[in-house]
């Protein structure tokens, strides 16, 4: 599953990036990487969402949450 | 100039940089708490104890990459040796993600120092940072707790400065594992003989296996065996499991429960709720703007008509000639008077902004209206400029930068000058109140959203018309909501304040002087009559051309080229070529409303024009920073050309429409 099959309030852990170079070293530079936890805080119909992620928040588009892909978090 | 110590603000984007430069340098730069306020690298100076500091405050970056605009500014500031000592601000109270950008400067293998911000919040938390252990983890580099609001820590901090200049940290601090460990000493062994005068080869090794363009092409090595794919994966999740492992050691007590601001954003950031409480949230922007604005306004007025009867007093009984009486009391105090009257909405309004942004609901409103501005080929963050331009469309031109893309960032300027900007408002408050009474209020939101609305639709029907359409997706930091703060506050509203001032002394002062010109002179000489004058004959070229649009009479030619200077023009156009002393009074609004009814200007009319006002070319400032912005003189034309387009076709569609309605 990705995290945009994810739900509001639920945590998960990231499997890997599936997407381009550029996209993947941003989001690996803010700290999603392999085995980080990520909790779903809020998300809207259209797919973006808002997560929490070593502590800090982040908005992200729905592009982005459906190339995170994800297992549920423990 | 030797004796200066340089330091290097960095740090993430919103962290505090700039709060701390400000405090330390008295400088009064734009601070809010969204990420992406500062776009350009600023120096100032301090001095601590004898000692001259140069302070050079940094875009704020998320890694030593250079992906991005701001990465680059800071990184090459911070590469090419313009920095003695790098102090890296940090918020404490997201450690995890902030550290990240520490490993790297460590790396780097500079003096060091880490400034610990925002400890309150650490403290409200719950959490305790062991800043003991933390320096010993970092390779022995100082470790100062500040709070860059409350002036705290400072001195501390540029003590550490003062005495650390010279020291770097020590040892290697990330262990790579074997494989990149070894490739990382070969590459180094390669370097040194190479390019000799490399002083940190372990960091260059490093981003010779992240692939990274500027080292790679900087550097050219024959090792392509060594480098035999891009590691950048592993090097990021070896920095973060390094700073798992400092973290265990030295922070503490992580509680997990629920956070104020996460409360606040289950209804801020409502799926349903978001988007109608933006607007709710703008609408009091404005209705606050209007109405404590015109509270405020009759002081104002009370003091101009004072003050233009004393000076046309003085003058004449000082038997200044007539024409210098004119020119200072229907040109320049009727021009620039006039302007100064708006003074108290636009204070309001930049308050009401001003709070907005300190607030933390700026980058709320990204995630709000991703979804519209998704439809429109732009990530939500494209929507931060479109707000920032009901302030001023300069800064909101210059805050695209924060977007990833040109084609992206081209679009956002591109729609930019759609927004209501402060200069656009003094012409709703007068035509509305003139023409609209009891709806004025209405009618000025009504532009606002119309605004915003064509903003979306252009970026929406460019996107439709460009074939090689790119996914945009959102991504932003969302900070914590903070109470704002008042020095912060006052900073903002008073800068705007000023800039307003200045303006109304300058640009406006110096229209007005043109516009009396032309109206008072013609080709032999002064006259009398302003119909025979320049202007007329310049506006009347005009006439033909805005007539469709209900706005044929040369006087508004006259009013709109000269408001190109900068939008408030328009309206001190009106005063002086009206004759009006005080334009923004009851009785100067009634006398410009007459001359005006009696030329045929109605309420439709009214509207047209201030639809012209709100699409067409911006103001000189605006073009030139379009034109800085996007490197390209062809993209500006085509831009500005749109625009007074667009804004043509608006007004005519809106006065030939209203006419068949029968307005």
């Amino acid at each position: 599953m990705t995290l945009l099959d994810g739900k509001a309030g639920e945590s998960y852990k990231v499997k890997e990036l599936m997407t381009d170079e550029d996209v993947m070293r941003r989001l690996e530079v803010l700290g999603i990487n392999e085995d980080t936890n990520v909790k779903i805080l809020n998300r809207k119909r259209n797919g973006s969402m808002i997560i929490k992620v070593r502590g800090s928040r982040l908005a992200i588009g729905r592009n982005i949450a459906a190339c995170i892909e994800v297992r549920e978090g423990e | 100039m030797e004796d200066y110590i340089r330091v290097g603000f960095v740090g993430n984007p919103n962290c505090g940089k700039t709060t701390l430069f400000n405090a330390f340098t008295g400088a009064k730069l734009k601070v809010a708490n969204w990420p992406g306020v500062t776009v350009e690298k600023k120096e100032g100076e301090t001095e601590y104890k004898g000692t001259k500091i140069k302070l050079i405050d940094l875009p704020g970056i998320y890694s030593l990459t250079s992906y991005s605009i701001e990465e680059k500014v800071s990184r090459k500031c911070i590469m090419e040796d313009d920095v003695d000592v790098i102090v890296n601000i940090v918020d404490a109270s997201s450690l995890e993600r902030n550290l990240y950008l520490t490993t790297q400067l460590l790396e780097l293998g500079k003096p060091l120092i880490l400034a610990l911000n925002m400890m309150d919040i650490v403290e409200e938390r719950g959490m305790e940072i062991d800043l003991h252990r933390l320096p010993e983890l970092l390779g022995g580099i100082p470790v100062v707790p500040v709070s860059a609001r409350k002036r705290t820590g400072l001195d501390v901090l540029m003590h550490a400065v003062v005495h650390h200049y010279d020291e770097g940290p020590t040892g290697h601090l990330v262990d790579y594992g074997p494989e990149i460990e070894e490739k990382i000493e070969k590459l180094r062994i390669i370097l040194k003989a190479e390019y000799p005068e490399i002083r940190n080869s372990r960091w260059h090794a490093i981003k010779l296996l992240e692939y990274d363009d500027e080292v790679t092409e900087q550097y050219p090595l024959n090792a392509d065996e060594i480098i035999d794919r891009n590691y950048e994966k592993e090097i990021i999740n070896k920095k973060y499991d390094f700073i798992e492992e400092v973290l265990e050691d030295t922070l503490f007590k992580k509680d997990e429960k629920e956070q104020s601001t996460d409360r606040i954003d289950s209804i801020l950031t409502h799926r349903i709720f978001g988007i109608p409480i933006f607007l709710t949230i703008m609408a009091l922007v404005f209705f606050l703007t209007f109405t404590v604005g015109d509270m405020l306004k009759g002081v104002f007025e009370i003091a101009l008509a004072g003050f233009s009867q004393t000076v046309y007093g003085f003058l004449t009984g000082a038997g200044a000639a007539a024409w210098m009486v004119s020119l200072i009391v229907d040109g320049i105090i009727a021009g620039v008077g006039g302007i100064l009257t708006f003074l108290p909405n636009i204070f309001i309004l930049f308050l009401a902004l001003a709070v907005l942004e300190d607030s933390g609901y700026m980058a709320r409103v990204a995630y709000v209206m991703d979804g519209i501005m998704g439809k429109a080929g732009l990530s939500g963050k494209a929507f931060l400029p479109m707000v920032l331009g009901f302030g001023c469309t300069v800064p909101a031109i210059m805050a695209t930068r924060t977007l990833e893309s040109r084609k992206e960032r081209v679009k956002a300027i591109l729609i930019t000058p759609f927004m209501s900007c402060s200069a656009k408002l003094p012409i709703y408050v007068l035509f509305a109140d003139m023409f609209f009474e009891q709806q004025a209020m209405i009618v000025a939101y009504s532009l606002y959203v119309a605004g915003l609305l064509s903003g979306i639709l252009v970026a929406l029907a460019v996107n439709k018309l460009d074939r090689k359409r790119e996914q945009r997706s959102l991504l932003i930091e969302l900070p914590e909501y903070k109470a704002p703060n008042a020095r912060t506050i006052s900073i903002y509203v008073w800068e705007k304040t000023k800039e307003y001032l200045v303006k109304a002394g300058t640009t406006i002062f110096i229209a007005s002087i043109i516009i009396w010109f032309i109206l008072n002179f013609n080709m032999d000489g002064m006259t009398a009559d302003i119909s025979t004058s320049i202007g007329a004959s310049l506006g009347r070229l005009l006439e033909p051309v805005l007539k469709p649009a209900g706005l044929g009479m040369w006087q508004i030619g006259v009013a709109l080229i000269s408001g190109l200077s900068a939008k408030e023009v328009v309206v001190s156009s009106f005063a002086v070529l009206f004759g009006i002393g005080n334009v923004n009074s009851g009785a100067g609004m009634v006398e410009l409303a007459t001359a005006l009814q009696s030329n045929g200007f109605g309420a439709l009319n009214a509207y047209s024009l201030m639809i012209f006002a709100l699409f067409y070319t911006p103001c000189i400032a605006t073009i030139a920073t379009i034109r800085k912005e996007t490197g390209s003189f062809r993209v500006t034309a085509y831009m500005v050309i749109f625009q007074l387009v667009f804004a043509w076709i608006a007004a005519v569609v809106v006065y030939q429409g209203g006419m068949l309605f029968g307005f």
